[in-house]
């Protein structure tokens, strides 16, 4: 067993890291949400980097380097960037060998037949549709998702009045267990996607607590929050470690539904506790918090959430009810 | 014991109901920031009642009530999502029906009563937020002796943007007097000097930051001893303890959650039963906690640790309920302005304004468990 990355795992961070330090940040983030927009120049810098087809051009004996995809995710989504990493990243190689254009968005047929917000869905130029035993791909036309007004962190669209996506019709299928596998990979990158999430939403605000004084004495001095906290760090550190290994084994469905089940309940935790010790301050804003904690509540509302998280997890740990 | 209201008291309800039928869109609880010209003249109605001036003395021009009118008049407001209890009747009039002097009395209540002026609150600071003993802007009384001069910064004031006057707390002894050096002002908004700057919230709404650059008070808008404001503030806090947290507003949110279930065909799922079925219990923790409150003070009884308690269990209700929102609603509850979203958002400051639930936790932990520290 050996749990420290590799050299080439360790660049590939590196390298994300350096590209993200230019291209990503709270500020960019916040400017892109007023707006509604979706960062197409951090998406054209992450694919002439190469990071858009990472799982499969490391690859090995034919299979996906899930990993150092997830590695990279998971620095997008602490540097808060507003990119649809996880569907391009992790879920669309793993369910087509050519290159989906992106970006990408992802959503049931449900959310199709009772227009729901998508996250990525009004600027998505490829979406993946999970039906209950199928999933397909869809190349929307151009102003068939309308954006919805959202302060969650993410674009979000929804089909447009009148405009209909039919996926058995114009889509095409992915062939036979692409549903399972679309279902796993999905969840898998909502769990990536929470841990660069918490740990960003984490690190911001005991900085803030490191400066912050009351009553003589910085805030994080005080053992009641250092212990809550502690905690924090606690179901940060467990979710990624639960995390990095279900994409290791590249989104296996008990390990999958037990990261997500675990990372989403967390980000809930991680929002309450994080606000809360923040004070004030955090509810304004002028102070990055929210650009990391609102995206947590709206991860957990994709894919059915924690419930449908923890169902999957006892189904495959010991079979349908 | 009788948990009940007795035949007067639910008279008095009804009265407040009928009233309230008329505003049952105000939605100013949650949005008074939009609807400030809508709440004020809801105000104005109440003060045709003299409802603003409910618990005061009738020599005052109140009418005389005890502390269970009041908390049916803002528990059934609360309810009806009208609107907060305005702070100029509560905190202001009765600090000043408490200590001003004939002059400040005569000055101030009859326009506070009719609801012609309305204040803001201005304790905190940025650098003085649960540590409010802590603050630094400066008053500083003129070699004359006839005003005090204003310097400095006021953090995090509820719709200072709409108000007209300012409740300022202020340090008039040296820094290390702690509590014991702070006074109380009324300052005019439209003074010289004063900036109102806001401060957009995630909620969409704004708190504001006042600043007070020189600006000059006269020694009558000086409510109380100079630094002997402390007392006056935990009493004036202790005077609206029943009201500050009403459980109507819980309830409420309680019902919308049913209603948008039911309206989604959620209400058979039996998962679904059982969290509101957790819900609905807790939601009678408030209710009861906000009694005991009541209880308390009609007994005439010191309501510092009740108040606590019930700020802690309301306020974190308030979040269940609002987390139960955005679980049940799916991405839906994402769309800004949809009703699980406002009431998602609504809650989101709950646990911070007006002590946050760790300084709460504090006080029972010192003055029930008597755990020192
Ligand atoms: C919606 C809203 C409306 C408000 N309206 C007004 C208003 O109208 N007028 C006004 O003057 N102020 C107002 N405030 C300010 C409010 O009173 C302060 O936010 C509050 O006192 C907390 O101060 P802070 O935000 O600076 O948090 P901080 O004091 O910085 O605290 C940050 C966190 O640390 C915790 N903490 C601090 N000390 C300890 C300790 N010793 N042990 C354990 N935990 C601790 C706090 O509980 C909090 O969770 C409002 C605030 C909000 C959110």
């Amino acid at each position: 067993m050996d749990f420290d990355l590799n050299e080439d795992q360790q660049a590939v961070l590196e390298s994300v890291e350096r590209l993200l330090a230019q291209h990503a940040g709270p500020a960019r983030a916040v400017a892109l949400n007023r707006a509604g927009d979706y960062d197409h120049d951090l998406h054209a810098a992450l694919e002439a980097a190469g990071f858009n087809q990472i799982a499969r051009d490391l690859a090995r004996d034919d299979t996906l380097a899930g990993l150092e995809a997830a590695l990279t995710v998971e620095a997008i989504a602490r540097s808060g960037g507003v990119v649809a990493a996880a569907a391009q990243m992790l879920v669309a190689p793993a369910l087509c060998e050519r290159t989906i254009e992106g970006p990408v968005a992802i959503c049931t047929v449900g959310e199709l037949t009772q227009p729901t917000p998508v996250r990525f869905a009004a600027h998505a130029r490829s979406l993946l549709v999970l039906d209950d035993g199928d999933a397909y791909l869809v190349s929307p036309a151009p102003g068939t998702f309308e954006p919805v007004r959202t302060s969650f962190g993410y674009p979000m669209g929804r089909l447009s009045e009148g405009a209909s996506v039919e996926p058995d019709r114009e889509g095409q299928a992915l062939g036979a267990g692409a549903a399972d596998t679309l279902r796993n990979w999905w969840r898998l990158g909502l769990a990536v996607e929470a841990v660069g999430t918490m740990d960003a939403a984490l690190g911001h605000t005991v900085e803030y607590l490191r400066q912050r004084r009351q009553f003589g004495r910085t805030i994080g001095s005080f053992q009641a929050v250092q212990h809550r906290l502690s905690l924090c760090a606690i179901e940060v550190e467990a979710s990624r470690w639960l995390t990095r290994e279900a994409a290791f084994h590249n989104a296996q469905p008990e390990a999958v539904a037990a990261a997500a089940a675990y990372a989403l309940q967390a980000a809930d935790t991680l929002f309450t506790e994080t606000h809360q010790l923040s004070g004030a301050i955090g509810f304004t804003c002028e102070f990055d918090l929210h650009v990391w904690s609102m995206r947590l509540l709206a991860l957990r509302q994709e894919l059915g959430g924690v419930g449908a998280a923890r169902r999957a997890l006892v189904e495959a740990r010991w079979g349908a009810a | 014991m009788n948990y009940g209201f007795n035949s007067e008291e639910l008279a008095f309800r009804d009265e407040v109901r009928e009233f309230l039928a008329d505003y049952a869109d105000l939605d100013g609880f949650y949005c008074q920031g939009h609807r400030w010209p809508e709440v004020r003249s809801m105000f104005s109605a109440m003060a045709q009642k003299n409802w603003l001036a409910l618990t005061w003395p009738t020599e005052f021009g109140g009418l005389g009530k005890g502390p269970v009118h009041e908390y049916i008049l803002w528990n059934e407001v609360a309810y009806a999502r009208a609107a907060r209890n305005p702070l100029a009747a509560g905190i202001v009039a009765k600090s000043i029906i408490r200590y001003g002097t004939a002059a400040q009395r005569a000055t101030w209540l009859e326009r506070i009563r009719t609801g012609d002026i309305h204040f803001s609150l201005c304790y905190s600071e940025p650098e003085a937020g649960s540590d409010l003993a802590g603050l630094r802007l400066k008053a500083t009384l003129s070699d004359d002796g006839t005003c005090y001069e204003l310097n400095g910064q006021k953090c995090w004031q509820s719709y200072a943007q709409d108000m007209d006057f300012l409740w300022v707390l202020a340090r008039t002894g040296t820094q290390d007097s702690r509590g014991r050096g702070l006074s109380l002002f009324i300052c005019d908004k439209a003074a010289n000097g004063v900036r109102v700057a806001p401060l957009p919230t995630l909620d969409g709404d704004q708190l504001n930051e006042v600043f007070f650059d020189g600006v000059r008070v006269s020694v009558e808008q000086r409510i109380g001893d100079e630094n002997g404001a402390w007392s006056i503030i935990g009493e004036a806090l202790a005077d609206e303890r029943h009201i500050q947290f009403p459980p109507g507003r819980v309830r409420r949110d309680l019902e919308d959650l049913v209603a948008w279930l039911n309206d989604h065909d959620l209400g058979h799922d039996p998962m679904v039963r059982e969290r509101m079925a957790d819900l609905a219990a807790r939601v009678l923790e408030t209710e009861m906690l906000g009694r005991k409150v009541l209880a308390t003070m009609v007994a005439g009884g010191n309501a510092t640790v009740d108040a606590a308690m019930n700020k802690i269990i309301h306020t974190t209700v308030c979040q269940d309920i609002a987390r139960a929102v955005l679980d049940l609603g799916g991405p839906e509850a994402l769309v800004t302005g949809n009703r699980p979203e406002l009431i998602w958002r609504q809650s989101l400051t709950e646990t911070i304004g007006g002590g946050t639930s760790e300084i709460m936790r504090s006080v029972v932990s010192r003055q029930l468990l008597g755990l020192g520290g």
